[in-house]
């Protein structure tokens, strides 16, 4: 990597010198030329072509020119190139040809590189690490921008030296820690319990697993703030596991500090089963209510893919009771799955157990998944888009019936 | 932005260049629009040598832009000048770059060079399918078969799949030849769209048709025709290969539709163990059955219309001649409501054998297991193409025998109740050796993967 960045440097260098030495020796000679040519322009007629003392190989000289240099160098360099030199090679032409490539990437990401499985595979991969590299780098320059205000501030600050009296104590963030985690310990003895079934692991790809675990990071902070937490546990959890390594990624030394239970056991085994339910999309059954007696259960799976009865045949194979969120009868659904995030699940079940009100629990549904709200019957509502359709189509009835039909061959 | 018509000088470029909003980016959108418009080149040399001067470099995107343009009129010197300079200055290329090389040369005189060319690809990367094809086309332009048919063979070996072009062109340039290994060579292809179930376009079509047709002595003779019901070639009275899977093929696909369909990586997500052994027993039981129907899909099939009577309809038109009938349904059915009554349902269970899978398993799975385990005289009744299931099976040699098999099994109930009969022959390139038959599709591209044509290629040997 060092030394293909270095050559690379040389090359660039090594083509800009000659031509500068070039364009300096000219430099004597062609001012007066120039004025020459444009004053004869001027006289003349403005047909005249210009370009008939327009040199226009004259690129290919400059581009040559720099390359006699870089010839003995590069013949002293190794012919063939192994192959994690190679990967790095082409993605450097790449990234100059205009794609979307990382400037810089790593050894560990190279080798991920280059284990995709196809083209388009490793496109994308690379794609991802571009936009990644991108939204650092702009944080980077937002942090620094926030400093500089804030250095200001403190200079202005200074300059009026006011000194401010306040009768409250300043709250800081870890006085509000031990508070929340006074909490979240009560949760522990007297709290509902909430199971992340963390037995997934299979049926996801390596990036689908840290979107998971990062979902549940947030779930778990989300819980912990709240008023009256959860008490979260994660069941059939395997030491050693993706999972595990992605938990002591995103919580370092904290992962063992959280005031949760972590088992490999499943909840079948802690909890008795007629209080399980298993909450899915795929469920035919839709929640009506949240009950607190109940223990619910959320399986900690991304699927990009969208594998439909996943968690439904764990259930199933469990013989556990299931349930799904009542989207359909609360929201006008528009575009996406139904399926949603770790985080938003918790929102939602934590605003029913606080308040049992299902409209304001269903606002951490996101907006671009539904129009709005349902406030009169759902059957109602239908049949006025079904009429507004009908008149928009200038079709009868029996036409919108049969696009009906052609469009759910089966119920 | 619209590119200047005459090579202009630098102090113009500047200006233009000063005019744009993102002079960072003026180069390359100046380029761009080049290519659009397909301006003179000297235009274009005259950016860049403006570019040098100032930069003393030209950014390898801008370089890829000129080659981009070179190619498009076809101006080799320069092609090869930008090949050069880039050789030295880069130490690869990217696949871009290459492609256009490739394409550039291959168009030319030069063509041997864009074969060099390929093999320094191939060091690095695998070709894409467009570097091989302008090789083989280039080879094959020249009469290079030899040539064009090992990259051709490398091609399929690296398996990057060739384009129908590159297939059309062995038959375009291989006319009148007249060569035992070449002949071979091209019956070899037919054989491949065969094995790929690939159907040629028309002008393909018309390519292969001349080039039997040319073969010196051969006595070909291709006539363009269309295949009775019955399966037979209303030109050569050949009868044309049944439907039929082969004992091998036909168990295997079984054994397959059973693992990867009905099973996948749980049983659990489309039914459970307990479920399925309880179907198994009962289809084991009662075996064989010549229609099985799909008993939701159908009763769905006029809207207006009672779901149970839809049903009652299409069972009534299927049971004559003594045909053992199997519906597939859910348990739903069976409780008595707006759509499904009582009656008919005890009315209907006297003319067939019923089947109530639990409400959220999934009935199709069952449908495919009882037509494979009645044998292959069974037919199935449904709407549904069956395209989730055909996705499970996990390689594409499965997936065409399924095809092969829907074809020739699936009825489908159009919404005037009409039958749709399966195929009784089979839709493929075949070949008796002195007759062969190739069909093809009238538009360029075949819009359902459901649809076979029904246009066909006879093609015969007098001898």
């Amino acid at each position: 990597m060092q030394c293909a960045k270095m050559l690379l440097r040389k090359i660039v260098r090594s083509s800009v010198l000659p031509f500068a030495a070039q364009h300096g020796m000219k430099k004597d000679l062609f001012p007066l030329s120039r004025t020459l040519s444009l004053s004869l322009c001027l006289k003349q007629d403005k047909s005249c072509e210009p370009s008939e003392k327009l040199d226009l190989d004259e690129w290919k000289k400059v581009m040559k020119s720099g390359l006699q240099e870089e010839v003995t160098e590069t013949v002293s360099e190794p012919k063939e190139l192994s192959g994690l030199a190679a990967a790095r090679e082409t993605l450097e032409m790449w990234r100059l040809a205009g794609k979307a490539v990382p400037e810089n990437i790593s050894e560990e990401q190279l080798k991920t590189f280059m284990e995709c499985p196809s083209k388009s595979a490793k496109k994308k991969y690379l794609r991802y690490l571009h936009v990644k590299e991108l939204h650092k780098k702009s944080e980077k320059r937002k942090m620094a921008e926030k400093r500089e205000r804030r250095l200001e501030a403190q200079d202005q600050a200074s300059n009026t030296d006011e000194t401010k009296k306040s009768s409250f104590i300043c709250l800081w963030s870890s006085t509000m820690d031990k508070a929340y985690n006074w909490r979240a310990a009560q949760s522990m003895i007297f709290g509902q319990p909430l199971v992340f079934d963390m037995s997934y692991e299979k049926e996801m790809t390596l990036r689908e697993v840290t979107n998971t675990v990062r979902q549940i990071v947030m779930s778990e902070s989300c819980n912990r703030r709240s008023v009256d937490p959860f008490h979260i546990h994660f069941c059939n959890f395997k030491d050693d596991s993706l999972y595990h390594r992605e938990f002591i990624k995103q919580y370092r030394e904290a992962w063992g500090k959280l005031l949760i239970t972590v088992t490999d056991q499943c909840y079948t085994e802690i909890f008795p089963k007629e209080k399980l339910i298993y909450l899915t999309a795929d469920s035919p059954k839709v929640m009506k209510t949240f009950d607190h007696d109940k223990i619910y259960i959320v399986g900690s799976m991304v699927d990009k893919s969208i594998k439909t009865g996943v968690s439904l045949a764990r259930a199933k194979r469990l013989g556990l009771e299931t349930a799904a969120l009542p989207l359909e009868k609360y929201l006008l659904w528009s575009a996406g799955a139904k399926n949603l995030t770790l985080d938003q699940m918790m929102h939602i079940l934590l605003t029913l157990k606080d308040t049992a009100d299902w409209k304001k629990a269903l606002e951490f549904v996101p907006k671009r998944k539904y129009c709005g709200f349902v406030n009169k019957p759902v059957q109602e509502l239908k049949k006025t888009l079904d009429l507004i359709n009908t008149f928009k189509l200038g079709k009868g009835r029996e036409g919108a019936e049969k696009q009906f039909a052609k469009n759910h061959p089966k119920k | 932005l619209q590119p200047p018509e005459k090579p202009l000088q630098a102090e113009e470029w500047n200006k233009l260049r000063e005019d744009f909003q993102l002079p960072q980016i003026f180069e390359e959108v100046m380029l761009n629009s080049m290519i659009r418009c397909n301006s003179p080149i000297d235009v274009a040399k005259s950016l860049l040598t403006h570019v040098a001067k100032r930069n003393g470099d030209i950014a390898y995107n801008v370089l890829v832009k000129y080659l981009t343009l070179c190619v498009q009129q076809g101006q080799v010197s320069e092609i090869c000048d930008v090949y050069d300079i880039m050789k030295v200055r880069f130490k690869i290329l990217e696949s871009g770059a290459y492609n256009l090389l490739v394409k550039g040369l291959s168009n030319s005189d030069q063509w041997r060079m864009a074969l060099t060319l390929l093999e320094e690809i191939k060091k690095i990367m695998i070709p894409s399918r467009t570097c091989y094809e302008s090789c083989i086309k280039a080879a094959s332009r020249h009469q290079e078969m030899k040539v064009a048919f090992e990259l051709y063979k490398e091609m399929l070996a690296k398996d990057v799949v060739p384009t129908l072009e590159v297939l059309q062109s062995f038959f375009n340039f291989s006319r009148g030849m007249k060569d035992a290994e070449l002949q071979k060579e091209l019956f070899g292809i037919l054989l491949y769209l065969r094995e790929n179930q690939i159907y040629p376009h028309k002008t393909f079509m018309r390519s292969i048709k001349l080039w039997f047709e040319s073969i010196p002595g051969g006595n070909w003779k291709g006539r363009m025709t269309k295949i009775e019901d019955s399966g037979q070639c209303p030109v050569c009275k050949h009868q044309l290969e049944d439907s039929n899977l082969t004992e091998e093929e036909y168990s295997n696909l079984s054994e397959r539709i059973i693992r990867d369909v009905i099973h996948g990586t749980d049983t659990f997500r489309k039914t459970s163990p307990k479920e399925f052994e309880a179907f198994q027993t009962f289809v084991e039981n009662r075996l064989p059955f010549d229609i099985v129907i799909d008993g939701l899909n159908v009763s769905h099939i006029k809207s207006r219309k009672m779901q149970c009577q839809n049903l009652f309809d299409a069972v009534n038109s299927l049971a004559k001649d003594n045909a053992r009938l199997l519906v597939l349904g859910r348990k739903h059915m069976l409780m008595n409501s707006s759509n499904w009554k009582k009656e008919i349902m005890k009315e209907m269970q006297n003319k067939a054998d019923f089947f109530f899978a639990e409400n959220i398993s999934e009935d199709d799975a069952f449908l495919l297991y009882a037509t494979l385990r009645s044998g292959k005289h069974c037919r199935f009744v449904t709407r549904d193409f069956l395209r989730d299931h055909k996705a499970c099976l996990s390689d594409s040699l499965t997936r065409h025998l399924f095809r092969k098999w829907q074809r020739g099994h699936q009825i489908i109930f159009s919404s005037v109740f009409s039958q749709q009969p399966a195929f009784r022959y089979d839709c493929v390139v075949q070949t008796t050796g002195d007759t062969w038959h190739i069909p093809y599709k009238d538009v360029f591209e075949e819009k359902y993967s459901y649809q076979v044509p029904r246009k066909w290629l006879c093609i015969q040997q007098k001898l």
